[in-house]
């Protein structure tokens, strides 16, 4: 019986010091097991970043990421690129919910509000900025102005990215639209455009101008949205809660849509985005009507374009649907003043790094390289510039913003009018009474 | 007569069997050849995955659909290792599905145990609720739950995931259904002898329970360790994601790098399937088992 | 395993003792042993089940604490009225419709043909099982390359007969669901084929021997005789693979992110959007509870239906 009673302590006595063992060297494996157990935050040099940036973007953030390690390397920046649209800004909510958001972030403009309403965001105190140069006078004023909310700074906006215009020199120079020094004439009413787009499709033998509608409710939102918004129009109202869309302006525009696409057949009914990138890289469009992300693509297939701001066809005040990418701090409270000079040495860094980024095609908001002569000869991106002081942000709502249930919803039934499945009134009234379900709704936040 | 009719019968039975024979062997022939087929196109994505994942980006660039490459390399797994998350996320997932499957079988098994074979006061009530608790599915849950452990604090830690996977009804009931089979009278023997309880479960009855031991075992860490929904919902810090949810986010990530896409779908695979060629037996039997139960 | 090697304590002594105090130390062990289990279930089964149906009636936001403003009955009315609550239940049930007869079928058959081998049957158990194991992520990685238009493998073979420009697999509304059931079949089957082969197994071998005595052919016996006994696992399969189906998430979300156009997206996926994206946890949790019942009805009727076949055997 002692011999067993023995037998038995000293097993488990083993097996306490196996287990012992085990935990020490899991322990070893780093701060992974420790926050898993116990909710340790990371170690104190490294800089957590999240960003959605695939593509092109993609690579441009990663040659500055690595700009801002060669320059830092006693820190260790961890950046992170996840899907764009609704998936990374529910990754970004849940990670700040949970208590182990990122240290600093990327977020469209129209987003981060809805952000700063949830409190998901830490508010910047504009003092701190100053010493890094981060202050209001070195960024596109309607951007700044963006990223405040009620007053507050949330953000550090880094582009302003609207919609524009490409179009191919060679066609457009035998469709005879080109100015003697090679830029578009200016097309400054729906039928001077519908006139050019007849006069490439004549080149072309296939069409007149391209935007991708497949499976893409952003881009035909942002086509929509910019001639409406030339008309004066808006669509949301009340945060969200009322819906003001002016039904004779929506008409009007989804009128010229359908008669470009549809009916005079100067552009695609069906194409998704890639095929809509194929058809003007390869001559088939003289015009592709897109956010100017696209430029290095183009460069790529070595077509003969180049890009001008989207017209303004009805004579008013310009305007254009624009959208800006921004820093901003997901609320932690357990960050320390010096994790937030880290934070804001970062953002300085990428800003400086703004000559990359144009590459890009956006529209840097840091304006000591806007304003530079280096920007002014990069060439075609500078070419619409000054459209970021016109910029047109999503109207603000919880539901609102790049990505997000409004923008698919207006842009599923604009998407349907330029497929000729819809009329423009038929589709006015699919986007109120799917608007009314969301603007009817008490807001969560 | 009956000598007659009997071997009448024997001589059409062995005729029958011979002609039964020939139909049988090739009946035999003709079930391993749609096999073999069917299994042909199963071993497809995975060989095809694998296959990718040793090709240098260029070539699959250059002729992504044929099989064979000049160069095969490691590189797009010299990337993932390099780039350092997938040790983390190996670690996360195997600490994660080794908690919960020790936890549920301790936990499951003392139950099991006390229903079974200990008569307490309301023990068909509590069988009867525990039993309900199979018609609630988990992923109904998930908005409850999630405010639960934020109130919690325990985000983004491993117990966010573990600590629901202890109290599994399914685990219960395989237990007490193999308890049960358990004769009764070792206990009640073990009781005249002034045993405890605790001893009667731990010294006789969990030793021989190892097929519903490495049953529940087994299903938990599986199921944890493939699970996808909880963990994308409250594993949001790269450090602490399981495999499956890291995973997802590697593609947009990857872009176009369709051999470092297809190494990380082929890491991911590996574990499990290595764990499922060294216990195929008891994984195999403890499917059966449950399934029967 | 002998019983004598049991250390006997002296507290445990039970001498003197009543069948009373007997009872109730068994019941106090019962419990004891017992309550490590219920703490885990009613903290984390039971009570957010509880507070899920309580939430149900709020306007609770996943970023404010508390409940929210009461909703009474709203956000029931809410989600039986949403056209998007509606279509993205009957997505589940497609799903569900889509996928359950061939992985039932399939199963069963290559089980049947695998339980004839006397050799080798380790060798396809191996080959369908595998998928099982693997990950959902890892899935849906390979089966969205396989799927990539023009540069995956299948287009390669289409192409390879003349079928030179197939739909976008993933992307294609009228074929999206689709292709997510195909790979699910091959990820899945596994399951089944073991259980059908657990099954397969019971059926004693004498049968077969009679019935090829009487002069009966393979497929005559498969008809009369396998597939009849293997009933009652046919009826599980059928009620676990309708259920598993049902809780579908993982695939669809990661390929094709609940589209085109939200054109695949199932419940859950309806539940994680409003509760996650949108932040409306209290409708959520309605559309949660909803989602909840139709599983416990596809449940409740398996259970009655094989209490009444037992009945019936």
């Amino acid at each position: 019986m002692s011999t067993e009673g023995h037998a038995v302590s000293r097993r488990t006595v083993l097996r306490g010091a196996g287990l012992l063992g085990l935990g020490g060297l899991l322990s070893g494996c780093g701060s992974a097991f420790a926050s898993g157990v116990a909710g340790i935050g990371p170690p104190k040099n490294t800089l957590s970043y999240w960003n959605l940036f695939g593509g092109g973007d993609g690579a441009h953030m990663v040659a500055m990421q690595q700009v801002y390690q060669k320059q830092h390397p006693n820190e260790v920046l961890d950046a992170v690129t996840l899907a764009w649209g609704n998936p990374y800004y529910t990754k970004l909510s849940l990670a700040t919910l949970g208590s182990r958001p990122p240290d600093v972030g990327i977020s469209h403009l129209s987003r981060a509000s809805i952000l700063a309403d949830a409190g998901l965001l830490e508010p910047l105190n504009e003092t701190e900025l100053a010493p890094y140069g981060l202050i209001g006078r070195n960024f596109t004023p309607a951007a700044w102005q963006k990223a405040h909310m009620n007053g507050t700074l949330y953000a550090v906006p880094l582009d302003t990215h609207p919609f524009v215009l490409y179009y191919n020199t060679d066609i457009c120079k035998k469709a005879g639209l080109l100015n003697a020094d090679g830029s578009l004439k200016s097309l400054d009413s729906p039928e001077a455009l519908t006139a050019a787009l007849v006069a490439a499709k004549k080149v072309t033998g296939a069409y007149g101008a391209v935007a991708s509608i497949n499976n893409d409710a952003a881009t035909q939102w942002r086509f929509f949205s910019t001639l409406y918004y030339q008309l004066g129009g808006s669509v949301l109202a009340d945060n969200g809660q009322k819906i003001v869309l002016d039904d004779a302006k929506a008409e009007k525009v989804l009128s010229l849509i359908r008669d470009l696409a549809v009916k005079q057949g100067l552009m695609p009914t069906s194409v998704d985005y890639p095929g809509a990138i194929t058809t003007f890289a390869t001559g088939k469009a003289g015009f592709f009507f897109e956010g100017e992300w696209e430029v290095a693509t183009f460069q790529t297939t070595k077509t003969p374009f180049n890009m001008t701001a989207f017209p303004n066809l009805y004579g008013g005040r310009y305007a254009v649907q624009a959208d800006s990418h921004s820093f901003v701090l997901p609320k932690d409270p357990a960050r320390t003043d010096a994790r937030r000079a880290l934070i804001f040495g970062f953002i300085r860094s990428m800003l400086n790094q703004s000559s990359t980024w144009a590459q890009g095609g956006h529209i840097p908001a840091w304006l000591p390289y806007q304003d530079s002569a280096a920007y002014g000869k990069l060439k075609p991106e500078s070419n619409y510039k000054w459209a970021a002081d016109y910029a047109r942000y999503d109207d603000p709502g919880w539901y609102s913003g790049s990505g997000s249930d409004f923008e698919n919803i207006m842009g599923f039934a604009i998407g349907a009018v330029s497929a000729g499945q819809m009329s423009p009134a038929a589709a006015i009234s699919d986007m109120r009474s799917k608007l009314a379900q969301y603007a009817n709704t008490t807001p969560p936040v | 007569m009956t000598a007659i009719t009997a071997g009448r019968r024997r001589a059409a039975a062995h005729a029958g069997k011979r002609t039964t024979d020939w139909r049988a062997r090739y009946f035999n022939w003709f079930c391993a050849g749609v096999l073999l087929v069917f299994a042909a196109i199963w071993v497809i994505p995975l060989l095809w995955a694998l296959d990718t994942s040793l090709k240098p980006d260029a070539v699959i660039a250059a002729q992504p659909t044929s099989w064979w490459s000049g160069a095969w390399t490691l590189h797009a797994y010299q990337l993932l290792f390099n780039l350092g998350n997938i040790q983390t996320w190996y670690l996360n997932s195997f600490i994660i599905a080794l908690l919960s499957a020790v936890f549920a079988v301790v936990a499951c098994s003392m139950a099991g145990f006390a229903i079974a074979r200990t008569r307490f006061t309301g023990r068909r009530v509590i069988y009867g609720l525990i039993a309900a608790g199979l018609l609630i599915p988990p992923q109904v849950l998930i908005v409850p739950m999630f405010n639960e452990f934020n109130f919690a604090h325990l985000l983004n830690t491993y117990w966010v995931q573990v600590l629901p996977a202890v109290a599994v009804p399914i685990a219960v009931v395989i237990f007490v259904a193999f308890f049960n089979g358990i004769p009764d009278e070792l206990a009640q023997a073990a009781r005249v002898d002034g045993a405890s309880w605790w001893r009667i479960y731990r010294r006789i009855y969990m030793p021989l329970s190892k097929p519903a031991i490495s049953a529940v075992f087994i299903f938990t860490f599986v199921w944890k360790w493939n699970d996808f929904l909880w963990p994308l919902l409250t594993l949001t810090n790269t450090r602490i994601m399981t495999l499956p949810v890291g995973l997802s986010q590697v593609s947009s990530a990857f872009g176009i790098m369709y051999a470092e896409i297809m190494a990380s779908a082929v890491l991911g695979a590996l574990p499990l399937i290595v764990v499922f060629l060294l216990f195929q037996r008891q994984i195999v039997e403890g499917i059966a088992t449950t399934g029967i139960k | 395993m002998s019983i004598q090697t049991i250390p006997v304590y002296a507290d445990e002594r039970a001498t003197g003792t009543t069948g009373a105090t007997k009872r109730r130390d068994e019941s106090r062990s019962g419990w004891g042993l017992t309550a490590p289990f219920l703490i885990f279930y009613v903290l984390f089964l039971v009570g957010p089940t509880v507070y899920g149906i309580v939430m149900s009636f709020f306007n609770s936001s996943l970023e404010h604490s508390g409940l929210g403003g009461f909703a009474g009955p709203d956000n029931y009315t809410q989600a039986l009225t949403s056209s998007d609550f509606w279509q993205s239940m009957w997505h589940t049930v497609l799903f569900t419709l889509m996928t359950t007869p061939p992985l039932v079928a399939i199963a069963l058959l290559l089980a049947i043909f695998t339980d004839r081998l006397a050799r080798g049957r380790w060798f396809f158990r191996l080959i369908f099982f595998a998928p099982y194991v693997v990950p959902s992520a890892a899935m849906a990685l390979i089966w969205t390359w396989l799927y990539t238009p023009q540069i995956g493998l299948w287009d390669s073979w289409l192409s390879a007969v003349g079928i030179s420009n197939p739909p976008n697999w993933l992307a294609d509304p009228s074929w999206a669901m689709a292709s997510v059931a195909l790979a699910t079949v091959w990820w899945t089957l596994g399951f089944n084929f073991v259980l059908y082969l657990a099954g397969l197994q019971e059926i004693p071998r004498n049968l077969y021997e009679a019935a090829a005595v009487d002069g009966a052919s393979r497929w005559h016996q498969m008809r009369r005789i396998t597939i009849p006994l293997l009933n009652r696992t046919t009826a599980l399969v059928l009620v676990l693979q309708i259920i598993a189906s049902l809780k579908i998430f993982d695939q669809i979300f990661l390929m094709t992110s609940g589209g085109p156009n939200y054109s695949t997206r199932p419940l859950l996926e309806y539940v994680y959007d409003i509760g996650f994206t949108d932040f409306r946890t209290g409708y959520a949790a309605a559309a949660s509870m909803l989602y909840f019942l139709l599983i416990l009805a596809v449940s409740l009727v398996w259970f009655f239906v094989s209490r009444h076949q037992q009945k019936g055997a």
